[in-house]
């Protein structure tokens, strides 16, 4: 059922071509190179590394291993974190002959359940040797980069008074009462725009998108580390191919989370998608995943999504409901999904994750802060105080960091937390 | 086939984290190690979190304060070693290290039950070293022992080593041990039914400077009088073992292809698992807090799970050790040196050998699972207990690594961590028996290079021990050789 509707909503303004394993495609230019595979309907981007299984796009965040790729001749790139560019040449990986029919996925059915690596022909004499010998050939996932890349300048180092790590609900809220104190700040987004789930979110009552001054406001940019080698933290930034060392006086982490990723059978079959990745390549690039979407997990999340894939010409099913089994052999065909007391077998090219994603503590710890485990939640969330304060010094954290809540709930904590990082810095001697 | 996956990285399914479970893996920083779950390319991202309510969900949850989130590595986001690079290492101070404090002894995972009350030997410190030694004692015939580690196993630095086993050695005696413990470990999986993945690439020793060659020369006679096939090479000799290396300043090289790369983990879980099965006790999570001493003996081991009394207590607690024996009176001369060490995404295989530069102290490997894995000594580390990590590390590392291998340039650092060298007055490890305090025996201070001696030192102490016949190892090495003089220097130490 796959492909009845074109996935590209509309025509690319500014149409380049890509090569894909020696295919072309068409994308836009700029566009993550992942967006462009799912709108030219090439869901099958990489091969599992031990069983082969096949995998596709999946979170749109760069936080899972789904669509993997060597780019350039660069190997295992995370396609939906790297703008699309006339000519480049994309190349699926860990595949024999080829990813699409990969011979090497007989390991996936030699072993059904899971493969034992302490155990399998431990101590067997011969069955070992060989078992290593085979074991090392299969290791690995991209091939070593085709050459030498040029040596980049000096890393800057930098300071700035006041640090907005990510630039979604909590930060620009951040962002805007600093403006409007003509507080020193600078925020840091990875993305290519300034808003987070404000721009890609199926959620109702979504806050506007701060319009955070040029001059406050860098994209393309990935805390990648926090570090304190002698005692003082700052953060190491990359921007673009370069990185930058940034110190700070203030830090607030709005950095969000990563997303939500549920366990049923097969859940790694290409077609299912993070439910803010589905709605992000709708409101942002125009791209439809599928002609049917299931939409499960979170109730109110799942409606808002369905409405707005409905709204874009799509049919969405299961809203609401519990997925248990994806069905198909490269990509999802159907969903076996529980409705209260009843199960029931969907069909659908293409299923959504509903629900909060998983706070992005990795900063936050790293500082000094405190990682709990929330019950109700089921989350492992950042834990701060009312105002935001965190365990660690001048460390402030607003949003989903702390654990799941509406952008606007988000956005007040980021007020709260830029109100507190103010008062701090006016008693600060 | 149908699969229900924790970790899609990694490919770890369901059935996998369960058997882990039913194993007795129950901490999340545990599972991690013993399942690989979260050690690919999304670094925990996605996985994390659906472990935790995989646990939470399972017939004994833990309690929620005992669900921890294993501590996330730098770099938080794969980075590129030419990235790491182009920091600037002048402005980047050694010493300090995140995150500020590392949680692996937390209270919230003591089991509640008391440790047993009595035992013959007390081996304190849950390492290569201590358990290597109950099980074989065991092997001797006693089982009435209990092992003691404070935190997981695979916490210290047994955890923490690139896995490298080379019979490349200084002395003598340190010569003779690392070969019987390559021997011993390429029967283990046969003893113990856990692989170990020995991967015999060989280790290339390079040298830079007129000096370290003079050092490869000296150490090359001295293996080939003791039956270690090192062959000294030029550096075009070099070459055809590490094709895709640039050798460009490199004089000459040491080279022997019986050393190689090995998966530490599996040792400890091999050796624990064993142990347990004849009645040994694995204490995991359980702390030292004191001894009672009596007589010029201690009497009983006072832990924070109870007290155990005891006939002989055994300090094998790597560079934790000197703290733990300042409890019982006992002045050690070792000192902790943190040494970082960091791994890169899995790549298909290309490098053969354990690679060192002698002059630098860098060396890289890759592992078994592809990623290359190395470190580099740090000249201007100060002394101390710290398993932080730095960005002047990664630094320092990419720009050494990247003038030998250019094309890993765009190669992502995926993880980094640390571990503390456990570093003596002489670089030869403290073994045998202590003036004043007669059943307080020693284990310890191997220098960073403790994992590939163990075997064949737990051999030699558990016979040393239950023969009580005599060994010139546990006199040439005891804590009274440095009140009396009696140095045992060992040159080649590396990272």
């Amino acid at each position: 059922m796959a492909g009845a509707m074109p996935r590209r909503l509309r025509p690319p303004e500014q149409p380049i071509t890509l090569e894909v394993d020696g295919h072309t495609i068409h994308a836009q230019d700029g566009e993550p190179v992942a967006v462009a595979l799912v709108a030219a309907d090439e869901t099958l981007t990489a091969r599992s590394i031990k069983y082969h299984r096949p995998r596709g796009p999946s979170c749109f965040s760069g936080a899972c291993s789904n669509c993997l790729m060597r780019v350039d001749g660069v190997p295992n790139v995370a396609t939906c974190q790297v703008p699309a560019r006339q000519g480049m040449r994309v190349e699926r990986q860990n595949a024999f002959p080829d990813a699409k029919l990969d011979v090497l996925q007989a390991t996936d059915w030699v072993f059904p359940k899971w493969f034992n690596h302490h155990t399998f022909l431990a101590g067997v004499p011969l069955a070992e040797d060989l078992l290593l010998k085979i074991a090392r050939k299969l290791a690995g996932l991209g091939l070593l980069p085709d050459r030498a890349a040029p040596p980049l300048p000096v890393a800057t180092v930098t300071r700035e008074p006041i640090v907005i790590v990510g630039a979604g609900a909590a930060g620009l809220a951040a962002a805007r009462c600093f403006e409007a104190a003509r507080a020193p700040y600078l925020v840091l987004e990875k993305g290519s725009a300034a808003g987070g789930r404000l721009l890609t979110a199926a959620e109702d009552g979504l806050p506007p998108v701060f319009d955070c001054p040029p001059a406050k406001l860098a994209l393309d940019s990935t805390v990648v580390g926090l570090f304190a080698d002698d005692g003082v933290p700052y953060l190491v930034v990359k921007h673009g191919e370069q990185l930058r060392v940034i110190v700070f006086d203030q830090l607030l982490l709005a950095n969000g989370g990563h997303p939500p990723f549920a366990v049923f059978e097969n859940n790694d079959l290409p077609g299912i998608y993070a439910a803010r990745a589905v709605s992000g390549l709708l409101r942002r690039h125009r791209v439809l995943v599928g002609d049917v979407v299931a939409c499960v997990g979170d109730l109110s999340e799942a409606r808002a999504l369905a409405s707005l894939l409905t709204g874009a010409g799509a049919k969405a099913v299961a809203v609401g409901q519990t997925p248990l089994k994806a069905h198909g052999f490269s990509r999802v065909e159907a969903l076996t999904v529980r409705d209260g007391p009843r199960t029931a077998k969907v069909d659908c090219d293409a299923v959504a994750l509903c629900g909060p994603p998983s706070p992005a503590f990795e900063l936050g710890r790293a500082a000094g802060g405190k990682v709990s485990w929330e019950p109700k939640s089921q989350l492992f969330v950042l834990e701060a105080d009312a105002a935001g304060r965190t365990a660690a010094s001048n460390v402030w954290a607003a949003g989903e960091l702390r654990g799941a809540m509406s952008a606007a709930a988000a956005a007040e904590q980021g007020l709260v937390a830029a109100e507190s990082i103010l008062a701090a810095r006016r008693s600060a001697p | 086939m149908t699969k229900a996956l924790l970790c899609p990285c990694e490919d770890v399914t369901v059935t996998e984290v369960d058997h882990c479970i039913a194993q007795g893996y129950r901490d999340i920083e545990s599972i991690k190690r013993f399942t690989g779950f979260g050690t690919g390319m999304c670094q925990g991202k996605q996985c994390m979190n659906a472990v935790a309510r995989h646990l939470a969900s399972s017939a004994q949850p833990p309690k929620p304060e005992a669900l921890l989130a294993f501590t996330p590595r730098p770099p938080f986001v794969p980075t590129e070693m030419r990235q790491w690079a182009s920091l600037d290492v002048s402005q980047l101070a050694p010493g300090g290290g995140v995150p500020p404090a590392l949680g692996f002894t937390e209270a919230a995972l003591k089991p509640v039950a008391p440790v047993k009350p009595k035992a013959k030997v007390v081996i304190i410190g849950g390492g290569i070293m201590g358990l290597a030694l109950a099980w074989n004692l065991t092997q001797r015939g006693e089982t009435d022992v209990v092992v003691l580690e404070k935190g997981y196993l695979c916490a210290g630095a047994s955890g923490r080593n690139g896995g490298g086993v080379r019979m490349q050695w200084g002395t003598p005696s340190l010569i003779h041990l690392a070969r019987r413990s390559i021997d011993l470990m390429e029967r283990f999986a046969r003893d113990m039914k856990i692989n170990v993945w020995l991967r015999r690439g060989g280790y290339l020793f390079l040298a830079k400077s007129d000096a370290i060659v003079q050092r490869l020369e000296r150490s090359a006679a001295l293996h080939n009088q003791h039956g270690v096939p090192t062959q000294l090479l030029t550096a075009d000799g070099a070459q055809e073992h590490v094709p895709d290396l640039s050798l460009t300043g490199v004089k000459a090289a040491a080279w022997n292809p019986k050393d190689g790369v090995i998966f530490p983990w599996a040792f400890l879980w091999g050796y624990a698992q064993a142990c347990q099965k004849v009645g040994v006790a694995v204490e995991t999570f359980t702390k030292v807090v004191g001894f009672e001493l009596g007589q010029g003996r201690i009497t009983k081991v006072l832990t924070d799970r109870g007290e155990i009394a005891c006939d002989q207590v055994v300090l094998a607690a790597g560079a934790w050790s000197p703290s733990v024996a300042s409890l019982c009176g006992v002045d050690l001369p070792n000192e902790p040196h943190r040494h970082e060490i960091c791994s890169t995404e899995p790549l298909k295989p290309f490098l053969g050998p354990l690679v060192s530069v002698l002059d630098s102290g860098l060396y890289f490997s890759q592992s078994m699972r592809g990623e290359i894995v190395g470190g580099m000594g740090d000249p201007k580390e100060p002394a101390g207990m710290n398993l932080g990590s730095t960005s002047r590390f990664l630094a320092r590392y990419s720009r050494a690594l990247l003038e030998l291998s250019p094309r890993l340039g765009q190669v992502k650092i995926l993880r980094q961590w640390a571990g503390p060298y456990d570093v003596t007055p002489d670089n030869s490890p403290i073994l045998g028996r202590t003036k004043g305090l007669s059943n307080l025996l020693h284990l310890h201070g191997f220098v960073g290079h403790g994992f590939m001696m163990a075997p064949a030192v737990a051999e030699r102490m558990a016979a040393w021990m239950a023969t009580g016949q005599s060994d010139e190892l546990f006199e040439r090495f005891e804590l009274s050789r440095f009140a009396e003089g009696r140095l045992e220097r060992e040159d080649m130490i590396i990272g």
